[in-house]
């Protein structure tokens, strides 16, 4: 057990009060957020980023300013250059996560004034978390008098806040947390202060119950087919009691435990919700999206199509009991998970009003179902896929492909995916190529030669597609508005490891590479001597790139707007400024390229009354602004690109908007590279200027 | 007289030297294209990489879910128009996530050189600098420079 040293650095008396003088008295009223506040991470509950505000608008976008800004240096014992929360503003009071402490700081939303601040020193147990740094967010709950803040540590602990003051609220939980490690129906090993389990995604809260998934270390190379299981719980807001949990591996005697053949769910982990959970409180229906089981790219440990790793499943809000579930992905393989927040949207199908939910995905399928009874809008027949040949390994037949909408970004590689901006740069694309295994989405993993395939090469994988961002639903248009990474390309090759380093059979890595012990974030034994590599003849490595210039054709990366009445695109563009190193590229010299958009995977979008608002990914030098990114403007109806903001380092967190004293402001996360996280608040300028 | 003509041509002669010192530009200024590590040095840094990077990164420095890409176009444009210092800082500083500031100088300059040697930029004959102002005065460039002297 940690240390809990509780400090409220600076929880200080004079920031309370200050606190307690600015916030409005209106606790009377039961809370009822308005259109002009964004109580929850992504909007509401429903997962929209979606605000009706039309003030900042297509004729004024491009002369917003900076309101004010907060670095996030000193929210930590270190800066933090992973900035990817979104705050809340509610109640006249804007709140976020900030700094590598994962602080949790109050803010004054129209001057940026720092009201207070609440961290969690854990030590040892914080350290060795699997998800460190600020995490996406948190959560706001009130019952009209009382205002309540909570989050989870780096550490998996839920902390009580109260919403005022920044202090914990004694009576929850102990003194104001839960262990989350703890009453999770499995002991997680090896211990509570090293034991691999935390989450790094906002606490969701629903009438009364907040709900908590979990995440773990990149799964790539794991140690073990054996690890800690990411179940899902939901607590009383009030007293921090567990009120129900649902097992995303069932346990023996559950619905799905016979599709881990040969006893694998008793050991095989991680399937835990570790990006953003949606409810619909009306219906009282919860949307998990499941990850993938142990481990990412080799499942011959766990035969079977394995429930619920990449699975959307529909649970009782009050209860946790499956409603329904749908599993996108058979026997994962990919490393697909499910990236994002399921969308809630009212639609229009054959005439009649119909409750949907809408899943995008890494692979670039918008998944879109009724959420009532988990019936697919559009049939998702199961179609053959190619079975692979890893010794072993055990392979779904088919998988699950929507009819409708179409793929919304590259999910696969082919030659015809290949740069071809010159014959000379298409002929090195295709020696790289030829190095892999190359084919479409659900194209297996292959144990890496070194006379070759390397690896497989395919799309919608760790970084492709939609990933933790998620998208937008717009309720006027009924148009879904998602951003995907249309280049981001990682080869999965598969190599059996040495037993000291994994009891897997394989893990992921390339021929020739020396298999190393490899130390995830938390792990720091025998850093200073490492051992020399064990090279064999041949072992090279094979940028996926030409000098810098991506593998494939553009666009890199993309923002769709789909419409889910008809099921059918309203538009698509590349979203981002050509990076400079295809702008500037002599190979490229005379080349009239249109913008292409950016290889990045994590742009988060906004929708108001007009626009669709999205940062860019990566930083550019252009004739018409300095080193930085641009906070870019579309009109909502056409796609098409209304104003720009300059932004110094891309967006690394999703943009949020609310009104405050009249005015409204857009708040956007950046960092990156060089630059440590700062929350930017942009507004128009003062009449008159 | 013939003294005096002696002294104003050798004071002719140091004011040119002069002038002409003055004149010399600074050394170029040296970037990522100019040779700054060597081939050993990469090696040297390999295993590290994987042993201390990889799990984040990826062996083929291809990034995961959690980490960026340390190659190709998202790496480039995160770098481009900066300095070594500030690539060979942010790693000192920040890296490993688990315990910043654990690995030595020499063995985040030994990563640097390898990084440097996957993204295809040319090794020299010196091996990358450990001291942060020293890298400072080594451009990072994404493109390759079209006249190379």
């Amino acid at each position: 057990m940690c240390k809990r040293k509780m400090i409220q650095w600076m929880t200080l008396l004079f920031c309370m009060a200050g606190a307690l003088a600015l916030m409005p008295v209106t606790a009377s009223a039961q809370f009822r957020p308005k259109d002009t506040e964004w109580p929850s991470y992504a909007a509401d509950l429903a997962g929209t980023r979606y605000r009706p505000l039309d003030q900042i608008n297509a004729s004024n976008f491009s002369d917003l300013e900076i309101a004010w800004r907060i670095k996030t240096d000193n929210f930590g014992d270190r800066p933090e250059y992973k900035l990817e929360g979104t705050p809340l503003m509610v109640n006249g009071v804007l709140y976020a996560t900030a700094g590598s402490r994962r602080a949790v700081i109050a803010l004054d939303p129209a001057t940026g004034e720092l009201l207070w601040i609440h961290g969690e020193h854990e030590g040892k147990r914080g350290g060795a978390a699997p998800r460190q740094l600020s995490g996406r967010g948190l959560a706001y709950w009130s019952d009209g008098k009382e205002e309540r803040i909570l989050y989870v540590t780096p550490g998996f602990r839920l902390i009580c806040l109260d919403a005022k003051s920044g202090v914990r609220v004694p009576s929850f939980g102990q003194n104001g947390a839960v262990d989350l490690k703890l009453n999770d129906d499995q002991d997680i090993f090896p211990d509570l202060e090293t034991g691999e389990i935390g989450i790094q995604s906002a606490p969701v809260v629903a009438r009364n119950t907040v709900i908590i998934g979990a995440a773990f270390r990149e799964g790539m190379t794991p140690k073990s087919m054996r690890n800690n299981k990411g179940y899902v719980r939901g607590f009383d807001v009030r007293t921090g009691k567990r009120l129900w949990v649902f097992h995303t591996i069932p346990k023996k005697g559950e619905f799905g435990y016979d599709t881990w053949e040969k006893g694998s769910a008793e050991y095989t982990g991680n399937t835990g919700v570790w990006t953003q959970i949606t409810v619909d409180e009306q219906l009282g229906l919860v949307y998990l999206p499941v990850e993938s089981p142990t481990s990412d790219f080799y499942g011959g440990h766990r035969p079977g199509n394995n429930l619920f790793g990449e699975t959307l499943v529909c649970v009782d809000l009050k209860t946790g009991e499956r409603k329904w579930h749908f599993q996108l992905v058979h026997h994962p393989l990919w490393d697909m998970d499910i990236s994002s927040a399921p969308i809630l949207a009212d639609i229009t199908f054959g005439g009649k009003p119909v409750k949907a939910v809408a899943q995008p995905s890494k692979q670039g399928f918008l998944y879109v179902f009724d959420r009532v009874t988990g019936k697919p809008i559009w049939p998702m027949p199961e179609k053959p896929v190619e079975v692979g040949n890893v010794p072993g390994e055990w392979y779904s037949p088919t998988q699950p492909i929507p009819s409708k909408p179409a793929a919304y970004s590259r999910n696969g590689v082919s030659i015809d995916d290949l740069i071809d901006f010159t014959p000379a740069l298409r002929e090195r694309a295709k020696q790289i190529a030829s190095k892999y295994h190359l084919g479409p989405v659900y194209t297996p993993p292959t144990e890496s030669q070194l006379e070759g395939p390397l690896g497989t090469l395919t799309m919608g994988t760790a970084s492709g597609g939609t990933n933790w961002p998620g998208g937008s639903y717009d309720p006027e248009t009924h148009n879904v508005y998602v951003y995907a990474c249309n280049s981001c390309i990682e080869p999965i090759g598969l190599v059996p490891p040495p037993k000291e380093v994994s009891d897997l059979r394989y893990i992921a890595g390339t021929a020739g590479k020396e298999v190393q012990i490899l130390h995830g974030p938390g792990e720091n034994a025998g850093a200073d001597s490492p051992r020399p590599p064990k090279k064999r003849a041949g072992s090279e490595y094979v940028p996926l790139n030409l000098d810098g210039l991506p593998l494939v054709k553009p666009p890199y990366g993309t923002i769709t707007a789909i419409n889910l009445d008809k099921g059918e695109f309203v538009w698509q563009i590349a979203h981002g400024e050509t990076p400079d190193v295809v702008r500037n590229s002599e190979a490229l010299k005379g080349l009239n390229i249109p913008r292409t958009g950016q290889e990045t995977y994590n742009v988060g979008t906004l929708v108001t009354k007009t626009l669709v608002i999205a940062g860019e990914g990566h930083v550019t030098t252009t004739a018409d602004h300095p080193r930085g990114a641009m906070l870019r403007a579309y009109d909502k109806a056409t796609g098409k690109e209304v104003g720009a903001v300059y932004m110094p380092a891309p967006q690394t967190g999703s943009p949020m908007t609310y009104i405050v004293n009249g005015k409204q402001y857009i708040v956007v996360a950046v960092s990156g590279g060089p630059y440590s996280g700062e929350y930017i608040a942009y507004t128009l300028p003062a009449a008159g200027e | 007289m013939r003294k005096a003509a002696c002294i104003a041509s050798l004071a002719v002669m140091l004011s040119s030297i002069c002038i002409l010192r003055a004149q010399t530009p600074a050394p170029e200024s040296r970037s990522v294209w100019d040779g700054v590590y060597t081939e050993e040095q990469a090696k040297r840094g390999e295993p590290v990489y994987h042993k201390e990077c990889a799990a984040c990164h990826g062996d083929m420095l291809t990034g995961g879910e959690s980490a960026p890409p340390l190659t190709g176009g998202a790496f480039l444009a995160n770098w481009n128009g900066l300095t070594m210092g500030d690539l060979f800082d942010r790693i000192r500083k920040t890296m490993p996530q688990s315990a910043p500031g654990r690995l030595t100088r020499q063995q985040n300059a030994d990563i640097l050189a390898f990084m440097l040697n996957v993204n295809k930029f040319p090794a020299g004959k010196t091996e990358l600098y450990r001291q942060s102002e020293m890298l400072k005065e080594i451009r990072f460039e994404s493109a390759k420079p079209v006249l190379k002297k």
